[in-house]
């Protein structure tokens, strides 16, 4: 097989692949980093406060520019395309989100996140991308559910959403959770970087042995098809 | 950032060149880099209407970590598995790891697609002998989505 035909396959391979599962290039190895809570529950163990969340919106030949507002520790992020809001008279647009103190309560509602209410001094006209599920008029409910996308990047859940207000996201309280990871689950990731950390120091001395071996007869690396 | 840093220490001492990093036909290089980030986001162009822009702080790091990867898996442990048991072992050995490193973070569901992208920028890194172009593919499609 030639080099462009095992190429070619090769990102056949991936494109299938990364078709059958939702959206994103899968990258990064660290632990997904601690959600901060306002209302930690009590299986959340050390927790930081929620940040907020602050965007001006420049207003370009009368239309609002594409941007995203989002959160300082990333837990919101909700994406304006151009023309998102009505700007008339106006020269920016200044879009704030704040998670909710004290914790809404609602029956029949389990929130997996915080509450946060998104406001904007100019009025929405523009479905935007939002991470959350949850929407309702006031933080105490009734909330509506505006669904989630079934193409939604791992450890996410965004939807669209003509209408800033209140955001969360949960599911029923009467339904079953699948559930946090598990103490015995934390042996995959320790075994793994184990694995990792000897072979590469495995590799050193392989590769010292190898060069002496072949120290008569190196080949360059460099050169590209 | 910092696990950027270090998987790119992984590389100390060896020469650009047998790293894949030499400077010959850069041109080419930063054109294989464009394509390969054209099919990493591909699937998602395809599906996803609005992306939302990367904070600063967050594409610094993005940026750290793909560079990082880069010269740890399809560099240095690329080039020491090659010196060690020839092409197939460091293809192979590469994306295993690479795909392993991943599991620390992502359901199982991901993990296929995971190996899928590593083994096609192994498989540039053997037929081209270039790590500049999986970096620039890397970095772009980090920075995107």
């Amino acid at each position: 097989m030639t080099r462009g035909a095992l190429l070619a396959a090769a990102a056949a391979f991936y494109l299938a692949a990364a078709w059958m599962v939702a959206p994103g290039f899968y990258d990064g190895f660290a632990p997904p980093q601690p959600y901060n809570f306002v209302c930690p529950p009590a299986q959340a163990g050390a927790n930081l406060p929620p940040a907020s969340g602050h965007l001006v919106i420049k207003v370009i030949n009368g239309v609002s520019d594409a941007n995203s507002a989002f959160t300082d520790d990333g837990q919101v992020v909700i994406g304006f395309l151009p023309g998102a809001f009505d700007v008339t008279g106006k020269t920016s647009v200044t879009v704030d989100i704040k998670p909710v103190s004290p914790c809404p309560n609602s029956p029949g509602l389990h929130f997996s996140t915080n509450v946060y209410e998104i406001t904007a001094d100019a009025t929405l006209i523009k479905s935007s991308t939002l991470v959350l599920r949850y929407r309702a008029e006031s933080p105490d409910g009734p909330w509506t559910n505006i669904g989630a996308s079934a193409q939604a990047q791992i450890w996410t859940v965004d939807t669209k959403t003509d209408k800033l207000g209140y955001f969360a996201a949960g599911y029923p309280s009467n339904s079953v959770s699948s559930g946090g990871r598990s103490g015995s689950s934390q042996i995959l990731p320790v075994t793994i970087a184990v694995l990792i950390v000897a072979v590469l120091v495995g590799g050193i001395p392989l590769t010292i042995l190898r060069r002496r071996q072949a120290r008569a007869g190196g080949t360059d690396d460099d050169e590209v098809a | 950032m910092l696990g950027g840093v270090a998987l790119a220490l992984t590389a100390w001492g060896r020469p650009a060149a047998k790293l894949g990093l030499g400077g010959s036909r850069l041109g080419l290089r930063i054109l294989g880099g464009l394509a390969l980030a054209l099919v990493l986001l591909l699937p998602a162009a395809a599906r996803v209407s609005a992306i939302p822009i990367l904070p600063p702080a967050l594409a610094i790091a993005a940026i750290a970590v793909s560079v990082g990867e880069e010269i740890a898996f399809r560099g240095a442990l690329f080039a020491a598995l090659e010196e060690a048991g020839g092409a197939p072992l460091a293809v192979i050995g590469s994306t295993a790891l690479w795909t392993a490193a991943h599991a620390l973070s992502h359901p199982p569901a991901f993990l296929l697609t995971v190996a899928a992208a590593g083994l096609l920028l192994a498989l540039w890194r053997l037929a081209c002998r270039d790590l500049v172009a999986p970096i620039i593919g890397h970095v772009i499609a980090d920075l995107a989505l």
